[in-house]
């Protein structure tokens, strides 16, 4: 059985019958458009599969299946939007799914280190960071703050913060949060959130599709 | 009959088709309907014109069911239109009346509903596919006669609480066990005005709190979401985008609601 999580940017899949099942990757760009898959989720997943899991399911059943704790925050900062979940007592107490005003965060971090030729790893969180409340909004910010002199890495860093900042308003200023998302690997974006942050990787709705799966195949056994 | 039956009873029959913004008082509903009168509920989609020719009359950011009930208003060959702007509508509404009156040459009547007798409401806890019952709440207020043959009390298994949404379509991902509370409870008691009836809700089953965007009753749905144990708080302007029925869904599958 094929899993995919058909992101804007990335789409990940996984074979639940290969010998050790491993996550593949691929830009979203590059993919053939006759691919299908048993069971989809994500922002493109209904073109692709005649299975399909809401994304807010497979982020909640991958936190189910990846966090032990009963009481948690889990959010997901995807290249077009941002998604949490609160567990509380190992059940759903709140969740939220910011597709306007989330909109375009992180295609906006990925297209910044491209266009600037910057490297994310070698950037200091900044002191100072723009109020940020949407990826195109902040792009001015940035153009403004590089004309008043300041260096480009420097308006960046501040842009990500910002991000970073307004996706942790948005799940409720938690002391701490899990986060799903390619943003994982992003140590700026990481250390830019003023709580507790502990980094779950890009997999965690094809984790939760897994589930679901699993889960199907059962019932239709019993 | 008091002076002012009468001389509504006098204003009516001149008209033979009316629209009405809000639920106006049942005095004016029956006097429509003694009189046989054709009345449409501007606050629905009745015509397939554009949102946007609302758009010089009211701002683009407003409450969705008021820009419907404008174009309506400008499309549709009424006689009068009677606005409810007391306090079981909106001042959303009544500055809608004021402009309305203005570029339209009908009479836009406005009324203050004050109805504090109870219908009931049997087909808010019905066991019926929600869709089905939130358009017969609707179609109800053209009418000022009792209800017939209520259908059953139906155990809940979630709850619906808010306005008629402007985009119905969000009422087909509850299941059909889902009660309604908030102001289309109250529209269906037809006791618009009745805050307390709408301040309440179910704590026992899991209940999307919703309310139009740009709505003063986002205030009280939210506040309303974060008394209750197990809530969604969830506003849609114009249309349903994937995210709210997204929202909508994991909601009910991840609080164990059987489809
Ligand atoms: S949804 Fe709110 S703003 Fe719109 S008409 Fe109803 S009460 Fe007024």
């Amino acid at each position: 059985m094929i899993l995919g999580d058909f992101g804007t940017s990335y789409c990940k899949f996984l074979d639940l019958d290969a010998p050790n099942p491993e996550p593949s990757i691929i830009a979203t760009k590059d993919l053939p458009q006759d691919t299908r898959v048993d069971l989809a989720t994500g922002h493109n997943g209904k073109r692709f599969s005649a299975r399909y899991v809401n994304e807010l399911i497979a982020l909640a059943r991958g936190g189910e299946a990846m966090i032990v704790e009963d009481d948690y925050v889990l959010l997901d900062c995807g290249s077009r939007d941002i998604k949490f979940i609160r567990y509380q007592n190992g059940k759903l107490a709140d969740m939220g799914w910011n597709a306007e005003c989330g909109a375009s965060m992180g295609f906006t971090i990925e297209l910044l280190e491209r266009y600037y030729d910057l490297d994310y790893s070698g950037l200091k969180v900044p002191e100072q960071t723009f109020s940020v409340t949407c990826g195109v909004l902040g792009m001015s910010d940035i153009f403004d703050t590089v004309i008043s002199g300041v260096p480009v890495s420097e308006a960046v860093a501040r842009f990500v913060k910002g991000i970073a900042i307004n996706a942790y308003r948005f799940a409720g200023s938690p002391a701490r949060l899990y986060l799903s998302g390619g943003l994982c690997d992003n140590p700026l974006f990481v250390g830019s959130f003023p709580c507790q942050v502990t980094p779950l990787g890009r997999f965690v709705l094809l984790r939760g599709l897994e589930t679901e799966a699993r889960q199907r195949r059962a019932n239709t056994l019993a | 009959m008091t002076l002012e039956l009468a001389s509504l009873s006098t204003t009516i029959r001149r008209f033979r088709k009316i629209g009405i913004i809000g639920i106006p008082p049942l005095d004016v509903i029956r006097a429509a309907n003694d009189n046989n009168l054709v009345i449409h509920d501007l606050d629905e989609p009745l015509v397939r014109e554009d949102l946007e020719t609302a758009s010089p009359f009211l701002p683009r950011v407003y409450c969705a069911i008021l820009r419907t009930a404008v174009v309506n208003a400008l499309h549709l060959e009424l006689d009068a239109i009677y606005v409810d702007t007391g306090p079981g509508k909106c001042d959303c509404a009544l500055h809608t009346a004021t402009i309305l009156a203005e570029a339209l040459p009908i009479p836009v009547i406005c009324t203050r509903n004050m109805d504090n007798t109870g219908y009931g409401y049997p087909l808010c806890q019905a066991h019926q596919p929600l869709l089905d019952r939130m358009q017969a709440i609707t179609a109800g207020v053209k009418s000022a006669a009792p209800y017939d043959n209520p259908p059953p009390v139906s155990m809940p298994t979630a709850g619906f609480w808010g306005v008629p949404p402007r985009d119905f379509s969000i009422l087909t991902l509850f299941p059909e066990t889902t009660h309604i509370f908030g102001w289309a409870r109250c529209m269906e008691n037809k006791t618009p005005a009745d805050h307390d009836l709408e301040a309440q809700f179910n704590p026992l089953v899991p209940t999307v709190f919703f309310a139009q965007s740009f709505c003063a009753k986002t205030a009280l749905a939210r506040y309303l979401a974060k008394k209750h144990p197990h809530a969604l708080y969830l506003d849609v302007d114009v249309h349903t985008t994937g995210s709210a029925r997204a929202k909508v869904q994991a909601f009910l599958e991840l609080s164990g609601v059987e489809p």
